[in-house]
């Protein structure tokens, strides 16, 4: 298109077409809008306080006005408030998927170990028929464990996780599962025991000079504070083994709970309908697999604990020391207050110059043939 | 893994108890460990035992098997009176399988807040297969009612319910959407759209597909080419 023809062309079309109604609205001068009226403001009749002693006087009667209307507005909203009280829904109990684990109970009621799925075994066909006694029946295809038997069972071990804690023994809880990490941590936590979340080295306790060689130790009195004193002991003294071990996964943990019947140390185990209950000194039937059961079942264990750790500690406060010094532990404190003994004796002694043996202080070959040509002697006291 | 029976963890305190006088190695004797003291009064459960279990059903004796018992010790299938009817109610409503349903149970007493006297709707339980069951199982066993009878009570309930929910919600949507609310594609859109999008995508890709097969096709024909010709150009190249 040629661009300087386009108004000879154009021009006149568009100047015969009407205008818009828009083209002429922005066109005209007077404005559509209504006109804007002056705003009002809400001014005191009087005239602008001239001093300041007028202005304090209106602003006290300002902030007394606005005193007054307190106790009316308190009235309102208590009023309001009262009737609107039952108002709306309020949500009683919230499901937390972690509560068994922040805060386990002391003792389960059959209903929480069903809502805990304690009670499914598996497949009729991975059946050991050595736990046939923990079996309630069979229904869509897996073993049903019997709840009582799991409930009695588990106070049982319940029961000897307390009285381990309270003879001060060393707990240890062991799940190995992928998902198991943070039930035996709480466990261990509130047992203030310890807690194995990986592979169990195989060896741990019956080689346990090689494979914890490293470990740290600590010698603590009967309230639980470090003592000073013993670096000696421990740098020469072996590696310590658990007094208790709770196995969430014993099916896993054959070398574990083999080396603990070795080593004669109690264990506890989860045993489900494909377990071998011979494995494990004290049996939980139950359902190993779900986290669930597993979560229910070691916080009621580490409850437990922490109940025998608390009586412990109320007894030892009272003078009561419910457990007795290792055996080595009680030779090296002996054989160190020896030791010290006999060191404090030679300095009171002061430093004695031993004289320097000569050739006359020897027996001669002669005496010492005469001396054993005498015959045997009589034997010396003890 | 060890053969027979192992006794070792069972025996534990016994062992213990057994080395409490011995003179050779005194360090490692275990008769002073902590746990002896403490499971002193806690021997472990019986094991291995096999009672005579719990006879929810009848075993079918048959035959030979009426000479001579067998499966005595294994556990029996537990049956409760629900299973009957729960097997009906989804045979006739399959589809209300297909409906989420919640599994999880805190404290295990949700049972006890259940009154089927009052009709299918249960305090935090939603509208399920299972109410109808239990309202059946309930008609049948307080009203007397035979079991055609209870399910088609039950049954009839339950739709009225769902159609009452169906209801609810159509509503709920429309005033949702009257007050501005979007709702976005539905999953059925979702679907249709990749689906589309792949036809698409097929379509190009076949297109693009038949084009060369044709002009492969008409290149055999048309393409003839010269090879003394093709031969001379070679040499050209290899002298440049």
């Amino acid at each position: 298109m040629i661009i300087r023809n386009f108004g000879v062309r154009h021009g006149r079309r568009v100047l015969a077409a009407p205008l818009s109604r828009s083209c002429l609205r922005t066109l005209s001068s007077s404005s559509t809008r209504p006109a804007t009226t002056p705003t009002t403001f809400a001014e005191p009749a009087t005239a602008a306080p001239t001093t300041t002693q007028a202005y304090a006087a209106a602003q006290a009667a300002a902030r007394q006005a606005e005193l007054a209307r307190i106790p009316a507005n308190f009235a309102e909203y208590s009023h309001q408030r009262e009737h609107t009280r039952n108002v709306g829904s309020r949500v009683e109990s919230r499901y937390h998927p972690d509560q068994m684990l922040l805060d386990p109970p002391h003792d389960a009621s059959l209903e929480m170990l069903m809502a805990a799925q304690v009670h499914m075994g598996h497949h009729v066909s991975q059946w050991n028929p050595a736990n046939q006694r923990y079996i309630y029946g069979e229904r869509a295809g897996i073993h049903i464990i019997s709840l009582e038997t799991t409930a009695t069972h588990l106070r049982r071990a319940a029961r000897v996780v307390e009285e381990v804690a309270y003879y001060g023994g060393l707990i240890l809880f062991v799940g190995n599962r992928k998902e198991h990490m943070p039930v035996v941590v709480r466990a261990a936590e509130l047992a203030q025991g310890y807690h194995l979340f990986q592979k169990w080295t195989p060896g741990a306790i019956t080689n346990r000079d090689v494979i914890l060689a490293n470990g740290e130790l600590q010698i603590v009195n009967e309230l639980d504070q470090p003592i000073d004193g013993f670096g000696k002991h421990l740098r020469d003294r072996r590696p310590v083994m658990p007094d208790l071990v709770v196995c969430l996964n014993p099916l896993e943990n054959y070398p574990l709970l083999h080396e603990c019947g070795v080593a004669t140390i109690p264990t506890i185990g989860i045993i489900d309908t494909d377990a071998d209950p011979t494995w494990v000194t004290y049996q939980i039937p139950g359902n190993d697999d779900s986290l669930r059961s597993v979560t229910l079942i070691a916080g009621i264990l580490g409850r437990a604990g922490q109940r025998g750790q608390q009586r412990r500690l109320a007894d030892a406060n009272e003078g009561i020391v419910t457990w007795s010094t290792p055996n080595d532990v009680a030779k090296f404190i002996e054989r160190d207050a020896a030791e010290k003994a006999r060191n404090v004796a030679k300095s009171a002694e002061g430093p004695v110059d031993e004289p320097t043996l000569t050739r006359e202080d020897f027996l001669t070959d002669e005496e010492l043939l005469a001396e054993l040509s005498d015959g045997p002697r009589p034997p010396q006291g003890p | 893994m060890v053969r027979g029976r192992q006794f070792l963890a069972a025996r534990v305190h016994e062992t213990a108890l057994a080395q409490r006088g011995a003179t050779i190695l005194p360090e490692i004797n275990f008769a002073k460990s902590p746990w002896v003291k403490a499971v002193a009064h806690i021997p472990p459960a019986e094991t291995l035992t096999r009672p005579y279990p719990i006879q929810h059903t009848e075993r079918h004796d048959r035959g030979r098997a009426l000479q001579r018992p067998r499966n005595l010790f294994r556990p029996t299938s537990i049956v409760h009176p629900e299973d009957q009817l729960r097997q009906d109610f989804f045979r006739d409503h399959p589809w209300e399988l297909a409906r989420p349903k919640l599994v999880l149970e805190l404290d295990g007493k949700d049972a006890r807040y259940r009154d089927w006297s009052k009709g299918l709707r249960q305090p935090g339980m939603a509208l399920s297969g299972e109410s109808v069951v239990q309202r059946q199982l309930w008609l049948m066993e307080v009203k007397g009612l035979s079991k055609q009878r209870a399910y088609d009570i039950a049954r009839k309930e339950f739709y009225k319910l769902r159609q009452q929910e169906e209801i609810e919600r159509r509503i709920a949507a429309e005033e949702a959407r009257m007050y501005g609310a979007y709702f976005g594609k539905t999953n059925m859109q979702v679907g249709m759209e990749l689906e589309d999008a792949m036809y698409d995508k097929w379509k190009k890709w076949a297109t693009n597909e038949i084009a060369r097969l044709e002009s492969q096709r008409t290149a055999a024909y048309s393409n003839v080419v010269d090879a003394t010709e093709e031969k001379l150009d070679e040499e050209e190249e290899l002298d440049l």
